[in-house]
């Protein structure tokens, strides 16, 4: 599926299960969530985080509901299945879609300026050597008899500093290998939106709408 | 064919307090179109500033040109469009860390062609060509921060090859080149030169190995007042001085038995990504001598330091004075080993010169030693009057003597050199080797330096390894 009708899907869904309080639905939405995880194969670590982590958020809300209001276990069951709902749907969007063809998309289909599409893929592309710049720079402290604590605004200082760095430089490189902001280009990769896309983002959405007012009525 | 014309150029980064000192003052100079011109001058006189004000990345980026102008074909660079641009000129930067936007080598190539709004259709020829004339085909679907910074800088001559453009700009593309990597890339530069009629301009202050390349020699002055060429004599007469030292007679000695290991490694296995750089059985370094480290580019030395420092993960074992690197305390291991990073932006932990060496001495190991000698080692290296400047803002030359004096300072017993003399001009070099190799005598270190460039090495070092087929070897030769 085009990687912009993915998310605009993904992100419609979230909106609407935000504000509609079918727990059945949210299960189903979690369970075709997990379906679309795993065809992307996930390693098995990623799959138990994923059941895990949004675990402490899902039930934190549940016991706070029940042990604090009188909206009873329906509603805690809810917002706990919602949680749910959103980190799978939400992860089924991203595991199965490369950065770099969500930015092509973004830049192709949905029109947004190449600036920012490109902006956002080279700052992506930095975030391991951002983890990396810090150990090194929590090095050079301590090589010169300053421990910089995780706490330190030291420490802060001269990440926040490569990172300017870093983006005046990606800047330049972009500049002398012919980038320019309002200019067109060509593309090599052609991201293009299909029939189907249309019809499993307007399919879904219409189901979704069935199932919810289904369930409302009953 | 392009031909470059620089008329009474003046160009200043304006300070805080809004004054304008002139970091380039009236130059004027025609590099002649279809020639491959060298840019010479000592570090700091602004070599990389004139690189990027013709290439219109300045005063884009940063600066004011406060006079004069420069023309590219006789239309000011100003008002040629960006997106044409890159047809007329490229470059390369000092750098080789920081000139790619994307994340492989092929989608950073595509990534110009699409700038250049080349038809897909044409893309992978254009790209396969410029892969093969680099001699870079292998590297092609490869992640570009797992290459070694030889191995980028072929990277960037493909991407300026692939969009053809007509003249290629170089600001000091071979700083941490080695000398085979560099022969190559100076002889593909060469090849575009003759059969391409490309304009090609490179600032250097090492000039070895280009007499036999270039066309004509340019120098900038210190003070960034005067650019001349230099007539052929003249020329000949610079390049002269820099003849490659035949360093291959130089004779050093091997580790004896009566030689204490600091640091030992044994079956110590190290990997970049999925290739194994460096298997290696059993090895030492000896306390209180220099070691040299040499090798290829990318063939794992900047990875061996960066083990030694506990910044890369190893696998067997790597002893520092008889204990296990990877379970030593970040804190007791630094007061032993100390490393000094190519990149010397990452060393710098203040804001100003002044404030950087004042750090260095508090901390240091050896603080007596130094709080006399300093001022004296200051001036040598010509740095005294830069005690209010922001480390940032120092030229790469000068970043590199402040770096490598201020870990001096910190008298730490072993010292890992990467790469400390890319950027340093002819005298430079010498002051700051001499300086290495006394306070290495006085204050009882052991140093390991990593570098490319060979020239001098034998009156500073005591040994030489070699990197080769994933093995350190100790020789007797330099070179």
């Amino acid at each position: 599926m085009n990687p912009s009708f993915k998310f605009l899907l993904a992100v419609l869904i979230a909106l609407e299960i935000s504000f509609t309080s079918t727990w059945i639905v949210n299960l189903a939405l979690a369970v075709i969530g997990l379906l679309l995880i795993l065809t992307s194969r996930p390693t098995f670590k990623r799959l138990i985080l994923l059941f895990f982590v949004p675990l402490i958020p899902a039930s934190a809300l549940a016991v706070a509901i029940l042990l604090q209001s009188n909206a009873g276990i329906h509603f805690a069951l809810v917002l706990f299945t919602r949680i749910y709902a959103y980190v799978f749907v939400g992860s089924a969007a991203t595991l199965t879609t490369t950065v770099s063809d969500l930015v092509m998309s973004l830049e192709q289909n949905a029109h947004i300026p190449s600036k920012f599409a490109y902006g956002f893929l080279g700052a992506f592309n930095l975030l391991p050597k951002i983890v990396s710049e810090v150990n090194i720079i929590r090095a050079a402290g301590n090589m010169r008899g300053q421990a910089l604590h995780i706490w330190s605004p030291q420490l802060y200082f001269k990440a926040i500093l490569a990172s300017l760095d870093w983006s005046e430089n990606l800047a330049e490189a972009m500049t002398s290998h012919g980038f320019s902001e309002e200019a067109p280009r060509t593309y090599f990769k052609r991201i293009r939106v299909r029939w189907w896309d249309w019809l499993v983002l307007i399919g879904s959405l219409v189901l979704l709408q069935v199932a919810l007012f289904g369930f409302h009525l009953q | 064919m392009a031909t470059i014309a620089v008329n009474h150029l003046s160009f200043s980064y304006p300070t805080e307090d809004g004054q304008k000192p002139l970091t380039l003052n009236d130059l004027s100079a025609t590099f002649p179109s279809g020639g491959f011109s060298l840019l010479t001058g000592p570090s700091g006189s602004g070599k990389s500033t004139l690189m990027k004000i013709i290439s219109g990345l300045y005063p884009k980026f940063s600066g004011v040109i406060t006079a004069g102008e420069v023309r590219l074909n006789d239309t000011k660079i100003s008002d040629i469009p960006e997106s044409d641009r890159g047809q007329l000129v490229a470059m390369m930067f000092q750098n080789p860390n920081q000139q790619f936007a994307m994340d492989t080598v092929e989608r950073e190539l595509i990534f110009a062609l699409e700038n250049q709004q080349v038809a897909p259709d044409h893309m992978m020829a254009r790209v396969d060509r410029a892969l093969d004339y680099v001699e870079i085909t292998d590297l092609r679907h490869r992640q570009l921060n797992s290459l070694s910074g030889g191995e980028k800088q072929k990277v960037a001559l493909a991407v300026i090859i692939a969009m053809r453009a007509d003249t290629i700009l170089l600001d000091e593309p071979f700083a941490s080149v080695d000398p085979v990597a560099r022969q190559l890339l100076l002889s593909k530069l060469s090849r575009l030169q003759r059969e391409e009629h490309k304009t090609i301009l490179i600032s250097d202050h090492d000039l070895e190995d280009y007499d036999q390349y270039i066309d004509h020699l340019f120098v900038l002055n210190g003070t960034g007042d005067s650019l001349t060429l230099l007539d052929q004599k003249a020329a000949q007469q610079k390049m002269a001085a820099f003849q490659r030292q035949d360093t291959s007679n130089k004779q050093l000695q091997l580790p004896t038995t009566t030689d204490q290991a600091v640091i030992a490694a044994h079956q110590l296995t190290l990997t970049a990504g999925n290739a194994t750089l460096i298997s290696q059985p059993a090895m030492n370094f000896f306390k209180h001598h220099i070691t040299l480290l040499t090798g290829a580019n990318g063939t794992g030395k900047s990875t061996l330091l960066l083990a030694i420092s506990k910044l890369h993960q190893y696998s067997g074992s790597l002893l520092l004075n008889q204990n296990e690197v990877a379970k030593m305390h970040r804190k007791q291991l630094y007061q032993q080993v100390a490393l000094i990073f190519q990149d010397a932006d990452q060393q710098f932990l203040n804001v100003t010169v002044a404030e950087e060496l004042a750090l260095s001495l508090k901390n240091s190991q050896q603080p007596t030693y130094f709080m006399d000698r300093i001022p004296g080692f200051l001036k040598q290296l010509h740095l005294e009057q830069l005690q209010d400047h922001v480390v940032y803002t120092l030229s790469g030359g000068q970043k590199k003597k402040l770096q490598i004096l201020e870990m001096l300072i910190m008298a730490t017993p072993v010292e890992l050199f990467d790469e400390p003399f890319t950027g340093l001009d002819f005298t430079s070099l010498q002051t700051v080797m001499a300086i290495m190799k006394t306070v290495a005598h006085d204050c009882q270190q052991t140093m390991v330096i990593v570098s490319h460039q060979l020239f001098g090495l034998d009156a500073l070092v005591d040994y030489h390894v070699t990197l080769k087929n994933q093995q350190l070897q100790y020789v007797g030769g330099l070179a």
